[in-house]
Parts: structure tokens; sequence; C-alpha cells
């Protein structure tokens, strides 16, 4: 029978934590959602009249920068996969004692602020560049071609921006592998390869799916690399958000395409953890005794 | 550890995380609490303060030598804290609205803006007038051309910081024969060229290339040129439209040609010599950034000491010596000429009549807050296309 003090302890953990969320999650989203269903113009006030119709208009006019975010943001997620795990496994297993100092290289770009480490790749892709000059060579862009102001560049400082946020758990997940399952998975005559695929992978699935989520979140809502990466055509929705917000003064579309995004995120993460399992996202619900 | 144990903390780890990043996406889109509109109705001039007291000033950054704020202090015995806050008109009218617009300035006395920003700040009623029997040294030293702007003729709420000009900058050696905002749309530099991504300075240089006089353009002529510019995107000719980021793609040559500003012009030739700044041949658009003083500013006596003293040619000269914008104060090239005489005969700094000739002051689309407003998103739907 545990005391009353024994039972409150959770809730006294949880406090700050709920505070916090009450006060700058619930309440500017409160705040963002009626101001979504306004009307008016900054110089003469803004009324609540329920116009759904900045939704039908917010959606229906910048379908194409809403494809486009996914799009962007769907593709360096993937490549920062592709990157990721490699390098997260090389780190956990591999790199013996240069473990500590590997993970401090994966963070270290942290210590430049973002924009500064957006800007840098201007220099890296400019025109002029050696990596521009390798890519006309293996004729992987054309001899007039170029780099910076294309999706590619965008994608490249999304991808470059974010993996930090894959490496990282993946990292985490791979590090409390059991290394024994794997071999008793050479025991019973399975291939370094089936092992990959059966063992290894399934058990790191929460750090997949955690790498995942972290990395397609943000680039989906990024203005930042496209601002400065893309071109004329390669805006992204936060950059039409950014736009309306700060440019035209028409907080209540801002307001409704922010709703927006965010609810489509919500529905995309719903129907992925519907189709990989609560399980895979979560780790196996089993309480301790 | 047991796997229990593990899972549940990456199960934490992972909703932490996820409410985190929620939570960043939301507080830096969210708006709320603007439902206040004022109007300039009863805005009256500003007055009162301690001229020995705090005096708090917004401006752009690189926009004033080391000393000059230092020197003031000890003239006058003000404790100034000088603030590089405005990198954007939009950006920073974004930032002090939800403040102005409950009628607080946020403990600034002096916020620097352009123009067009000026005028619409005075019309929400966020700035107060000022007092011309204070700023005596101001008004008798401010430059003839600049006594009358359009959007406030008789200098009630404004006071020149500094003026610039917009129109070519341009690579002399990769894009010799650019004379005209036309050229730019000259297939020969596809992909090469870039402009501004503030509407007031692009689509008025791109309307008198047309022979459209910008002052007297009518919004269907605002539309027209924006048209113009879609075009241009959707051949590839525009590579991009920027801020003051635009200089160093000309320095490494991305970009040979572009509509910029005469200040950053003076700065990046001084770096590299095959940049220059180029009079269009149909003219520039001639612009200043002004010293406002906002409503519930804590200090406006020691703002306008602030006013008369960078009004002294002798202050002006040392700002100006760094600066390398178009100066609103009458003598400083006398100043100057003792001192500095290049920095004094230079042209985009103390532009004769002659340079600037067929130059309009800067303009803002025609018509009622509505109009202004479909012609802004006309252009905006350009940039983020």
């Amino acid at each position: 029978m545990k005391t009353l003090r024994q039972r409150m302890v959770p809730y006294w953990l949880l406090g700050p934590g709920l505070v916090w969320l009450a006060l700058f999650f619930v309440l500017p989203m409160y705040f963002m959602g009626e101001l979504s269903l306004k009307t008016g113009s900054l110089a003469d006030g803004y009324q609540l009249t329920w116009a759904t119709q900045n939704y039908t208009d917010a959606i229906s006019q910048y379908s194409t920068q809403f494809v486009r975010a996914f799009y962007y943001a769907g593709t360096a997620t993937i490549i920062c996969l592709l990157i990721g795990y490699p390098l997260a496994y090389a780190i956990a297993f591999k790199a013996g004692r240069w473990k500590n100092l590997m993970l401090f290289a994966v963070v270290a770009p942290f210590f430049t602020t973002y924009l500064i480490r957006t800007i840098a790749w201007k220099t890296i892709l400019q025109d002029s560049s050696p990596v521009v000059g390798f890519l006309k060579f293996v004729h992987l862009i054309p001899q007039d071609g170029r780099v910076l102001a294309t999706s590619g560049a965008v994608i490249a400082g999304l991808t470059y921006n974010f993996l930090p946020f894959m490496v990282l758990p993946l990292y985490a997940s791979l590090e409390r592998l059991d290394v024994r399952l794997l071999e008793a998975s050479k025991d019973l005559y399975a291939s370094t390869r089936t092992t990959f695929f059966k063992v290894t992978v399934p058990l790191t699935m929460p750090g997949i799916i955690a790498g995942i989520l972290l990395t397609f979140i943000p680039a989906a809502g990024d203005y930042v690399n496209s601002t400065f990466l893309g071109g004329t055509s390669q805006a992204m929705i936060g950059n039409v958000i950014q736009s309306k917000y700060l440019v035209i003064n028409d907080y209540p579309t801002a307001a409704a395409l922010s709703f927006t995004l965010l609810v489509i995120i919500l529905a995309a993460l719903m129907l992925y953890i519907k189709f990989a399992g609560t399980e895979a996202l979560m780790g196996e619900d089993e309480e301790p005794a | 550890m047991t796997t229990a144990l593990k899972t549940r903390n990456i199960k934490l780890l992972l909703l932490a995380s996820l409410a985190l990043v929620a939570s960043m996406a939301l507080v830096a889109c969210g708006g709320g609490g603007i439902d206040e509109a004022s109007n300039n109705d009863d805005i009256g001039v500003a007055e009162g303060g301690n001229p020995t007291g705090n005096l708090n000033i917004s401006n752009w950054p690189l926009y004033i030598d080391g000393k000059t704020i230092s020197d003031f202090d000890k003239a006058t015995g003000t404790k100034t804290k000088y603030t590089e806050d405005v990198n954007d008109n939009n950006e920073f009218f974004g930032k002090v609205q939800p403040l102005l617009s409950q009628g607080q300035a946020g403990g600034r006395s002096i916020v620097v803006v352009t123009d067009w920003m000026a005028k619409k700040m005075y019309d929400l009623g966020f700035i107060q007038q000022i007092d011309h029997d204070k700023l005596t040294t101001v008004f008798d030293n401010l430059i003839p051309s600049l006594q009358s702007p359009e959007f406030d003729p008789e200098r009630t709420f404004s006071v020149p910081w500094q003026s610039g000009m917009t129109g070519l900058v341009v690579r002399t050696d990769l894009a010799p024969d650019v004379k005209s905002i036309n050229d730019l749309f000259d297939p020969k530099y596809k992909g090469k060229v870039t402009m501004l991504s503030e509407m007031r300075d692009t689509v008025p240089l791109v309307m008198a290339a047309d022979g459209v006089d910008p002052t007297t353009a009518t919004t269907q002529d605002w539309l027209d040129a924006i048209d113009k510019l879609q075009g241009a995107v959707n051949d590839g000719q525009i590579r991009q439209f920027t801020g003051n980021n635009y200089v160093q793609d000309l320095a490494k040559g991305d970009v040979v040609a572009t509509i910029g500003w005469s200040g950053d012009a003076v700065q990046a030739q001084a770096d590299n010599k095959n940049i220059e700044y180029r009079q269009p041949a149909e003219g520039c658009s001639i612009w200043s950034d002004n010293m406002l003083i906002p409503v519930g500013a804590p200090n406006p006596e020691a703002a306008y000491e602030f006013m008369n003293y960078v009004y002294e040619p002798e202050n002006q000269a040392q700002i100006e010596k760094y600066v390398n914008y178009v100066s609103p104060v009458k003598g400083t090239k006398e100043v100057l000429l003792k001192t500095d005489p290049e920095l004094a005969n230079n042209e985009l700094i103390f532009p004769s009549e002659e340079f600037t000739a067929n130059c309009f002051n800067q303009v803002s689309p025609p018509g009622d807050p509505a109009e202004v407003t479909k012609v802004e998103e006309a252009f905006q739907n350009v940039v983020t296309g």
C-alpha cells in the first residue's frame, strides 16, 4: 500500500512539463485556431466570423507548395536514413575508442547557428565550385547546369541540417542492441544479410521511426534552406506562411496554412503509426513487474 | 537495465522530443492577441523624458560607425543603448506590431525604417509626431531634396537617417554591357540575374524600363510589371529574389547583374574592383530610412537630442566615413573634402543633380489598402512561386 505522498510523486514530476505544454503549446494553438477563422485587416482589426474559406482558399491556392514541402522533406528523410543508419551502426559497433569523438562530430555542427551552416552551403555549391565541376564531369548535371537555386540544393541543405536528428535516435537504439542476439542468429545459420534484416532492423525499429519523425516533421515546415539555397520555383509551404505573416500581414491565412500543415503532419503520423504499429513506434508495451 | 525499462526510456524520449518540436514549430508560426486596431486620430507630438536618461535606438546593421554613440553619450550625458535589430522592414514590423498596437514601444525611443514602412506605421497610429521647434539643427541642415517627400510632405513624423539609390549592381568583367533594367531580361544572362525581394525596389524599376512613370502608375501597371517578372521566372531568367545577400553571389560570379542598393555596391567594390553600381538608363529609385519616435517611447527628449547631434556636419561626417550611403545632412561633403576627398567626391555618397536626374522617389502601389494588398499578393506569388 503506497502512501498518498508516494502516489503524488508522478504528478509532481509531470508538473513542470505540463505547465510548459499548456503555456507554449495548448494556448498558442488555441490563439492560432481562433485567428485562422477570422476576417479583417491589420488596420481595421480582425473579427471572428468562422471564415472556413480561409482554409479552402489557402489549400487550393498553395497546394503546389504543400506538395513540394512534403516531397523535399520526404526525399531528405530517406537520404538521411540511408546515410545515417550505416553511420550510426559504425559508431555503435565499429568505432571502438573513437566512439565519443565520432558522436561529438555528429553534434558539432550545432555549435554554429543554423543560418550560418545553411549559408555555408552557398559556397560549397557555388557555380564554379569543385563539387559542381565534378558533377558536370560525371554528367550528373548538364554542362551549363548549376546546383544552387535548384531543388537539389534545397534537398541537400535539408539533409545536411537534419542528419543529426536521424543519427542520434538510431545510435541510441543500436547501442542498446544485445549483440548476443546477433550471435544467436549466426549460430542458427542465418547469413549476415538475413541477420541484419531479420534481427538488427526490427530491433532498432523504434530508433528508425523516431529518426524519421524527428527529421521529416521539422524539415516539412522549414523555410530557411529554400530561402537561401532555392531559386524562384523552390518555395516550400514554410516560405508561403512566412510571406503571408510578415510581408502581407494576412495573419488569418498564415494561421490557416500553419494549422493545415499541422493537421496534415498529424494525419500522416496517425496513418504511419497504424501502418507501422504502435509497438514499432513505442517499443514492446510491457510493464515492469 | 531491463528491456522494458529501455523501451520505456525510448518512448519517453520520443514523446518529449515530439512535443518539443511541435511546440517550437507552433511558437514560431503562432500569432494571437492582435484584435486591437488603432488609428492616428489621437496621435500627438512626442514630448517628455529626460535628456540625460536612457535612450534606446533600434537601427539596421552596419549603419553607424563604432564611435558616434559613445561620443554622443560623452557630450550629452545620455546613456544610449543602440541595437541593430532591424534586418527587414516587414520582419521588424511583425516583431514590434503586437507591442505597438498596445501603445508600447518596448523601451525604444527611436526606430529606423524605410519611407513606405514609416507611412504604414504612422497610419496605424504607431508613430508620434515630432516637434520641429526642438529639431532646429535637423531642419537647418536637412538637404532640400529630402525636405518634402511624398509620404510625409511636412516631415511631421520622420527624420531621414540615410538615403540610398536602387539601381543596377553588375560585374563589369562578366556583364559589361548591362546598362538598363531591360538588359537583365537578356537571354544571354539567363539564370545569372537576381532581383530584390522588396517589391517597392524591384517593380517600379521594371515599370520605368518599359516607359511607365512609376510615380503615376496604376494598379494595372503594377500588375503588368509583376506579370513580366513571372514570365522571366518561368523562363529561368531570374535566378532568385534576394535580400542583401546578392553581394556574395556577385562576388562569386554566380550572378552577374542584379537590382541592388548603392551603398552595398560601395562596400562590395572595396573588396572586389569588378563590382560596380550603375545608374540604369531609365533612372533609379531613391529612398530613405527614417528615424521615428514610436508611441509609448520613454524618452522623446533624448531622441530629439540624438537627432540634432547626428545632423551636425562634423558628427555626420564620422558616420558617413563608415556607412557609404547618401547623407541627408548639408555641409557633410565640405567637412569630408578636407579629410577624405575621395569619399567626398563619390557620386554614390554625394550624388550630383545630373547623376540622379532621371531618378524618382520610391513609390508604393496606389489605391486603398485592399488594392495595395492585391499587388503585394501578386508579387509574393512570384517570389514564393
